[in-house]
């Protein structure tokens, strides 16, 4: 398999925290990859470091064979790595179907006309609807759907999905999980961050596990759920 | 309801345009004064959307002032050609400055830019040979020899052209830009947005308008000096006006221009001494009771009943 992106050795620590220490792994194309660890595990920090909102202190980032580890967020997007936010960020001076178009006009370049048409395409796939409505009028539901819309409007090869169906009910889960699969097969690679483990059993082909900043399994879910390792990363060293 | 509103504009701005025609020198002089505050007060805004919070105002005024004296009187170039030198300079100090100071943030930036207009006017105080120091400046020619309503033909022209400048980018790209960055720079970036890119092109862009208005104002008397030419007062009645017409909009700034404009001019009638007491309660009044300001209540009051 061809990997998309390739870590090599990242190292990021804030102050005296280590948040993530020494990763290096591979994304390879097309695959569901899930993201597990405790809370505090450096998930989150990881996307950051992908996406560049954080610099790396040591390492190396690729995508795509090309050096990307001095490169400017915005730059990486037009790459094609997206990213959605674990704690859900709208635009909030802006209606639903303006923040989708910020990814399509911005992401991928579209003049204003385009950007509005791919945007409503998206929201349509997504289930968005109200488009014109401004966000303090919608769902929680309908604030993490503004999220994955906006990030596919910038159309990635590459997106990080952080923590997408927390808060969703049995239905909605059952539907993000349907779009993510949709996603992946329109072409693009997928690494999910997520606690719902029932999920990441579902969608994941292959899952990485963190503690501490540091990869302690990797491997597909039935098998890397069975170590003990990672169970004690999450219940404890007495589980 | 498109038509109606087309037409609305088109006789306004032929309302404006004709104003002189059926008024005495006295109401044009308060036009051109509005005018030219109602264009600062304008570009402040268009700054201010990407959340910047800019207090180079004046000191973008005093620099396209007087570098439109310096030139008309020492080398003696047309006086028109100095207006736009003088925004022309006022925009490439803003570039090669915002390079610097458009990486700092909210407080941060405000009071840099604040700081600038008294680095200006210490420099030119002490540029004697250059600027003639603290006794200012003089050009013996003045713009249109204080024709007033070719003059205010002039500012209305300047004004019409800030607000096209306005709305195009209120209609744009930039505007998706501008909102996003205000709203959120880790998800603007994170969605492609080059926001360095668009804060030094609307640093740029507000800073030459601003130089463009304090050339021409300062051709209309031949005059410049530290004292006068970067005076707060050309940045704190923007702002004031920007405030009480409604901030994020292009008409919110021009209703406060008018608004403020004309108050200020009947109060300095009615109450020589204490207008300005009034005028700074108008403005507590305005930002405690009616905080997005006149146009801007307006236009929220209608939006909410449409979508009822």
């Amino acid at each position: 398999m061809e990997s998309i992106l390739k870590l090599q050795n990242v190292t990021k620590h804030f102050g005296g925290l280590v948040a993530v220490n020494n990763v290096s792994f591979e994304i390879e194309k097309g695959e569901i990859l899930g993201l597990i660890g405790p809370n505090g595990a450096g998930k989150t920090t990881l996307t950051n470091l992908i996406s560049g909102i954080h610099w790396v202190n040591e390492g190396k980032i690729e995508f795509e064979g090309n050096d990307i580890t001095l490169l400017p967020t915005h730059k990486r997007c037009h790459l094609g790595i997206a990213r959605t936010f674990q704690i859900s960020r709208p635009l909030k001076n802006m209606t639903v179907v303006e923040n989708v178009m910020v990814g399509a006009l911005f992401g991928k370049k579209s003049n204003l006309k385009l950007a509005r048409r791919e945007a409503e395409e998206i929201c349509n796939q997504i289930g968005l609807e109200k488009l014109d409505t401004h966000f303090d009028k919608i769902t929680v539901l309908d604030i993490k759907k503004i999220e994955l819309a906006r990030a596919m409007a910038t159309n990635p090869r590459l997106i990080f999905l952080d923590e997408v169906m927390s808060g969703l009910n049995m239905d909605e889960t059952r539907h993000m999980i349907e779009t993510v699969r949709k996603i992946r097969n329109t072409g693009v690679t997928v690494c999910i961050i997520e606690h719902v483990m029932s999920v990441i059993r579902e969608l994941t082909e292959r899952v990485i596990v963190l503690d501490r900043g540091q990869i302690i399994a990797e491997g597909p879910y039935s098998e890397v759920s069975a170590q003990h390792n990672v169970i004690s990363a999450y219940l404890g060293e007495d589980a | 309801m498109k038509t109606i509103k087309y037409s609305v504009i088109l006789l306004l701005l032929i309302a404006a345009i004709l104003l002189p025609i059926f008024t005495d020198a006295y109401f044009i002089s308060v036009a051109i004064t509005i005018l030219t505050f109602m264009t600062l007060s304008l570009s402040w805004d268009m700054m201010l959307r990407t959340g910047q919070l800019s207090f180079g105002t004046a000191g973008f005024f005093g620099l396209g002032g007087y570098t439109a004296v310096i030139i008309s009187a020492d080398l003696g170039v047309d006086l028109f050609v100095s207006i736009i030198i003088g925004g022309l300079v006022a925009g490439g100090i803003a570039f090669v400055l915002g390079i610097a100071i458009l990486r700092l943030r909210e407080i941060y930036f405000a009071i840099t830019t604040l700081a600038l207009a008294s680095v200006f006017s210490v420099v030119i105080r002490n540029l004697h040979k250059i600027t003639g120091g603290p006794s200012g400046k003089i050009v013996f020619n003045t713009l249109f020899d204080y024709d007033s309503t070719k003059i205010y033909w002039l500012m209305l022209g300047i004004a019409l052209g800030t607000i096209v400048i306005s709305e195009l980018f209120k209609r744009t790209r930039i505007h998706f830009a501008v909102d996003s960055i205000r709203a959120d720079e880790v998800v603007a970036k994170s969605h492609g947005v080059d926001i360095f890119k668009y804060l030094i092109f609307v640093f740029v862009v507000t800073s030459m308008i601003q130089g463009v208005v304090g050339a021409a104002y300062a051709l209309q008397y031949g005059f410049v000096s530290p004292e006068s030419t970067f005076s707060p007062h050309y940045l704190l009645l923007p702002i004031s006006m920007a405030l009480v017409g409604g901030i994020y909009s292009t008409i919110g700034p021009i209703v406060g221009a008018i608004i403020l404009g004309l108050s200020s001019e009947y109060l300095k009638l009615v109450m020589p001494y204490g207008h300005l007491i009034i005028y700074g309660v108008i403005i507590v009044l305005v930002v405690l009771f009616i905080p997005r300001g006149f146009y801007g209540t307006i236009r929220d009051f209608i939006s909410e009943r449409k979508h009822r």
